[in-house]
């Protein structure tokens, strides 16, 4: 035994003293000791894994199970904020378009469609608690919806502008230079020697253009005035102020089922042929009679098809509003004057 | 004596580097309340147990050695710790040359617990601080006690590592 302990000292003094011969036999130990390292750990392995299978199997589901909830959390978790977040932009887009309007508005929900495959109706979660009238009109961010057919004190009936029984009256918004634009040559040329820059800044004009009524239903509805002052060379002042006539077609939009689009039908049928083209924006006329304010966005004309032996035209329209993807709206709180209300 | 002690670390090597892998592998990757059981150690003080005190020095010596030589603490530092484990465990052979496996295994749980405490007192002799804390209250005994519970396991394999006779004779019933 006195033996091991001096040997043992001297071996500590001499580690400690940092002999690198000790280290090189930590080095070869390591060596020597791996391959029974392997060994064992080939014998140990599977019956450690057994063994585990054996013991933590309950902990393992345990474990599983929790995971799994916690998984299904954090996809409920993911659907929720996406759903937020489409909800919050929905919402933006209603509050920018139903700040414009002077009158009051009810943001609401969809609910509910309807249960028949023949009515185009949404339900929605406020009703004559919340001030909602019959007829009132209904839009979303992007433009009108529908309109009131049923009042609940909690819920309310909203008939969809592409149901048949629906009509509202509409107004085409179009200027004389978009309607020239169509039957003019979409070709432009830029006269020849003169370079476009040139003909640009050193052209001097002053333009004036006056509105006039031009046809029956049609008047002059704003006016634009533009300003362009030529920095280099005060002299050369381009001046050019345009009153824009803005014209205006008063009809009846109605609807004609779900996936159809709405038919926009003139109080002037020789109107659609002169000054109704594709793309114009149809909106809302208003009016003593009409059960929406004037100016709420309808959608553009798709279509303008001539009908052959009248002077009328079939006027296609589709709605703004993804009237199939509808969460949140707005009803506006307005009833024409000869509504009793 | 002294030949008969040295020719059985032809056996002790190839012994000692399993136990060691099987201290790596095993033991150390799975604790008990955090503690790491000392399956070298186990090995050296049953081998003590069934061969003497002498044996169980020599057999702690050089286990510890290699044990010191895989690991990060100075060499023979352990082996002098293991040897004393190794050798209180032999002391049994002192009591009697027969022991039940019962006394065997509480020397062998005695003769663990001094080597396991020998390790942090041989530190604090070098001069390193922090081994000695309460930690070592829970090490201790858990080291000792699973040595005693893994002896009687042990005890053949230290035997035939140390060439140890089983003893011929048995005692007379009286």
């Amino acid at each position: 035994m006195v033996l091991v302990v001096l040997t043992a000292m001297i071996l500590i003094t001499l580690d400690q003293s940092g002999n690198s011969g000790l280290g090189r036999v930590r080095s070869l130990f390591a060596r020597v000791l791996q391959p029974f390292e392997t060994a064992v750990e080939t014998v140990v392995l599977p019956a450690e894994r057994v063994w585990k299978g054996i013991a933590e199997v309950d902990d393992l589901e345990r474990e599983n199970d929790a995971l799994r909830d916690q998984l299904a959390r954090m996809k409920g978790a993911e659907l929720e904020a996406e759903s937020a977040i489409l909800a919050f932009r929905e919402l933006l887009r209603l509050d920018q378009l139903t700040s414009q309007f002077l009158y009051g508005v009810v943001s609401a929900k969809v609910v509910g469609d309807s249960p028949s495959n023949f009515q185009n109706t949404v339900e929605i979660n406020v009703g004559s608690n919340r001030g909602i009238g019959v007829g009132m009109a209904v839009i979303d961010g992007a433009g009108l919806i529908g309109r009131i057919t049923k009042v609940f004190p909690e819920s309310s009936i909203v008939l969809l502008i592409t149901d048949p029984q629906y009509s509202v009256s509409a107004q085409v918004l179009s200027t004389p230079e978009q309607i020239e634009d169509d039957s003019a040559p979409t070709s432009s040329t830029t006269p020849s020697g003169v370079p476009v820059n040139d003909l640009t800044s050193s052209t001097t004009s002053s333009t004036t253009t006056t509105s006039t009524t031009i046809a029956p239903g049609a008047t002059t509805s704003s006016t634009t005035s533009t300003s362009t002052l030529a920095p280099a060379d005060p002299s050369n002042v381009t001046t050019s102020t345009t009153v824009q006539r803005v014209i205006r077609e008063t009809g009846t939009l109605e609807g004609q089922g779900a996936d159809a689009p709405l038919v926009l039908r003139f109080v002037d049928t020789s109107s659609a042929v002169t000054s109704v083209r594709v793309g114009a924006i149809v909106d809302t006329a208003g009016g003593t009679k009409s059960l929406a304010p004037q100016g709420i966005p309808i959608g553009r004309i798709t279509k303008v098809v001539r009908q052959p032996g009248t002077s009328s035209s079939l006027v296609e329209v589709v709605p703004s509003a993804d009237l199939s993807r509808l969460n949140f709206v707005a009803v506006v709180l307005y009833l024409p004057s000869g509504s009793g209300r | 004596m002294q030949g008969s002690l040295l020719a059985p670390l032809f056996r002790l090597l190839p012994v000692g580097l399993t136990a060691l892998a099987i201290q790596r592998v095993v033991f150390a990757r799975h604790p008990v309340f955090d503690v790491k059981l000392q399956f070298v150690l186990a090995l050296v003080v049953a081998t003590g147990a069934v061969g003497g005190a002498d044996r169980g020095a020599i057999a702690g010596f050089v286990l510890g050695l290699l044990y010191d030589a895989s690991g990060n603490t100075p060499m023979g530092l352990m082996a002098l710790a293991y040897g004393i484990g190794g050798m209180t465990a032999g002391y049994v052979q002192s009591i009697t040359p027969d022991p039940q496996w019962w006394l065997a295994a509480i020397f062998s749980a005695l003769g663990a617990m001094i080597g396991e405490l020998g390790v942090p007192v041989a530190e604090a002799v070098r001069g390193e601080s922090g081994w000695l804390d309460r930690g070592l209250l829970t090490v201790v005994p858990l080291v000792g006690a699973a040595a005693a519970v893994m002896c009687p396991l042990l005890m053949p394999v230290g035997r035939w590592m140390m060439g140890v006779k089983r003893k011929k004779w048995k005692a007379i019933p009286e």
